[in-house]
């Protein structure tokens, strides 16, 4: 049995169909596409900033193009602070794999014990950690092959200081954001930073820079700055300095090296330094960059700028003789006097002997402006033109408040105080022809225009004086050295204590230059507190000064100027012409 | 028409593959080239760290050290040391053979 519907007689489709149907059909569909009209629009044209930039979020990425910062190096292009990345180790503690083996493991690379470690990582909302930053390059490499889950690298520059302590006091040293913090970092922090430059780049899924967006920000590294210090100048008057410490058992020391042609600082170093790498430990006794921050009273080594003044003005000549017995003298109510009683001396040997009493009666023959001027003119009781932080500018107080007694005591060097630096910078003047160039820390590619303080035969006279000193007779014969002739002026002051004088604290100078007819340096030397039983500046700095002199007169290959009795066993192959 | 039409289309088809093909390949230089940018940092990078470890086995504190210990050595001294005058102007050959030959210092005892 079939039984058949005929479809096309179905009462059903005999209804016609309403033609509003069809039209609301089509009307449906009409109002999608312009839905999607009018989607497109919102996000093409009114909403495109808001989804490009969302796209761009999505695969753009801004990348840091870091600055290195400057190198510092010596006058001869040696490398003395240089920034080389190391990585530093961080954590997401959330994800860090707590297996006590591999993190003991851990603690003993970084140099700390599990517990600390242990504590840093016991944060768990944290997701950033700091483990240790800057690690050596070795100890990153170990770690990483420790692999620990939630343990990362991350590359930072650390400056690195090859000289270590004999340059620290110059060069100073950055913070661990490369930020200068002492020396010539922190001086010329600007210059040597340079700028971070950026870049903004599409990455792929892999990770990898596929396309540059826009402009790049190129970094602008630091500037390498060029000091005037040589390295190995440097290096022997550190060297001796700290023996010398050592030996004297003293409280400290430094010893400065000027260029007396250029006014270029050679040398700078203090005794106790420290190592500009390692900072754990530092006190400030160690910190201290003496031979610019500490003023002292230079005593004796005052007195040539005073018979110089005398020279100049016409007053005496090196050979006006001075009447200094009985080695004491009264001023008002005070008595000044001198350790050797001497009966007629010349000018010359005032200097030679290192008389206070003789220095005081040339000194009371002149204006006390005079006398304030000519020191100020080389530079006491002014701040020195090193930029460097912290440099003092000693004490010189003006000329009207002085009393005879004062203009005495200064004649021979108490009641101003000065810093070796300072002192140092003054002998150049005798060093030239009596005239003052301006110091500096970085090289000088030009020679500079000095000052005139005193004239050409008055400096030329002063130096012989000042040779004498180191001869036979004079008061630092332990000055001179092999070969070179030298001339300088012992200083020993009592060391001020609130507002009298240490009895048994002394402070032993000497300022003198090399070679005497033609100087080419000026050395002065500083030890603080011998207590070895011997403290005269003759004795204690004198030494200081002879081997610096040495050294530094070989490393800048200057010939010696005095014969030398050779001690070399030549096997001369005759030459023919 | 028709014809022009399907050849311009096909055109545009081809063109359109090239065009991808290219950003691909500029990508992928790129890329490389990129690469190649940072090898040569770190190069560089590289080269200054071990100028800084030479600079710092060569120090005169290391130098001096090991001179003294090792190989009993000890500080020059003008009476230990032969001086070669150099005069630029020097007359003749004289000059110019004297200061070539510092080395016939001889031997130090």
């Amino acid at each position: 049995m079939s039984r058949s519907i005929a479809y096309h007689s179905s009462p059903l489709l005999a209804s016609p169909t309403p033609v509003w149907r069809s039209k609301f059909i089509v009307a449906a569909i009409a109002l999608a596409f312009v839905g999607l009209a009018a989607r497109a629009v919102y996000i093409q044209v009114i909403g495109n900033d808001f989804f490009q930039r969302q796209g761009e979020v999505r695969f753009a990425r801004t990348l840091a193009l870091p600055a290195n910062r400057g190198r510092i190096l010596d006058r001869n292009g040696v490398i003395l602070a240089s920034s080389i990345p190391v990585p530093s180790i961080w954590a997401i503690p959330e994800d860090v794999d707590r297996n006590p083996e591999q993190l003991q493991k851990l603690a003993k690379l970084l140099g700390m014990s599990l517990p600390e470690l242990n504590k840093k990582l016991q944060d768990e909302d944290k997701t950033f950690v700091w483990l240790k930053r800057q690690v050596d390059e070795s100890v990153g490499k170990q770690i990483e092959a420790l692999k620990i889950k939630g343990v990362y690298q991350r590359k930072e520059y650390k400056r690195q200081y090859p000289e270590g302590e004999a340059v620290a006091h110059v060069v100073g040293f950055t913070n661990v954001e490369d930020k200068g913090q002492e020396g010539m970092e922190l001086t010329f922090n600007t210059d040597l930073g340079g700028r971070n430059g950026s870049r903004r780049v599409i990455k792929d899924r892999m990770g990898r820079v596929v396309e540059a967006v826009g402009d790049e920000i190129a970094p602008v590294d630091g500037r390498d700055l060029q000091l005037s210090i040589d390295s190995k100048v440097q290096f022997f008057a550190y060297q001796t300095v700290k023996e010398a410490v050592l030996q004297h058992k003293a409280k400290a020391g430094s010893v400065v090296v000027l260029d007396v042609l250029t006014g270029e600082v050679l040398a700078l170093a203090n005794y106790p330094s420290y190592v500009p790498d390692k900072r754990q430990n530092l006190s400030g006794e160690q910190l201290r960059n003496r031979a610019l921050t500490d003023s002292f009273e230079p005593g004796s080594t005052m007195k040539p700028f005073i018979i110089g003044l005398a020279m100049d003005s016409g007053r005496v000549t090196p050979q006006t003789p001075i009447q200094t017995a009985p080695g004491r003298m009264t001023i008002g109510n005070s008595t000044i006097s001198d350790s050797h009683t001497y009966s007629t001396l010349s000018v010359t040997e005032v200097i030679q002997k290192s008389s206070n009493v003789g220095t005081v009666k040339v000194a009371m023959q002149m204006p006390a402006r005079a006398m304030w001027e000519m020191y100020s003119s080389v530079g006491f009781g002014q701040k020195p033109q090193v930029p460097f932080p912290g440099a003092v500018s000693g004490r010189l107080r003006p000329y009207k408040a002085w009393r005879p007694i004062e203009q005495a005591t200064m004649s021979y060097g108490y009641g101003l105080s000065v810093s070796l630096m300072q002192l140092a910078h003054a002998y150049t003047v005798f060093g030239r022809d009596g005239d003052l160039v301006p110091l500096s820390m970085l090289k000088v590619t030009e020679p500079p225009v000095g000052q005139p303080v005193f004239k050409a035969k008055v400096a030329r006279d002063v130096r012989h004086m000042l040779h004498l000193v180191t001869l036979p007779g004079g008061t630092a014969t332990m000055a001179q050295t092999m070969g070179y002739s030298v001339g300088g002026k012992t200083g020993t002051a009592h060391k001020q204590e609130g507002k009298g004088y240490a009895s048994k604290k002394y402070r032993g100078v000497f300022a003198g230059l090399a070679p005497i007819d033609a100087p080419r340096i000026a050395v002065a030397v500083m030890i603080d507190e011998p207590s070895n039983g011997k403290y005269f500046g003759g004795v204690t700095a004198a030494p200081v000064f002879s081997q610096t002199v040495q050294q530094t007169l070989r490393v800048l290959g200057i010939a010696p100027d005095m014969t030398v009795v050779p001690q070399v066993v030549t096997e001369l192959v005759e030459e023919s012409f | 028409m028709m014809r022009m039409n399907l050849v311009l289309l096909l055109g545009v088809v081809l063109s359109a593959l090239y065009l991808v093909n290219v950003q691909y390949e500029s990508r992928r230089l790129f890329s490389e080239l990129d690469r190649a940018r940072a090898q040569a940092h770190k190069l560089e990078v590289d080269h200054e760290r071990l100028q800084v470890e030479k600079r710092a086995q060569a120090t005169s504190a290391r130098i001096e050290g090991l001179a003294k210990s090792r190989l009993q050595m000890r500080p020059a001294n003008p009476a230990i040391t032969a001086y070669v005058a150099y005069t630029p102007d020097a007359t003749g050959p004289a000059g110019a053979v004297a200061a070539a030959n510092p080395v016939s210092m001889g031997r130090v005892k």
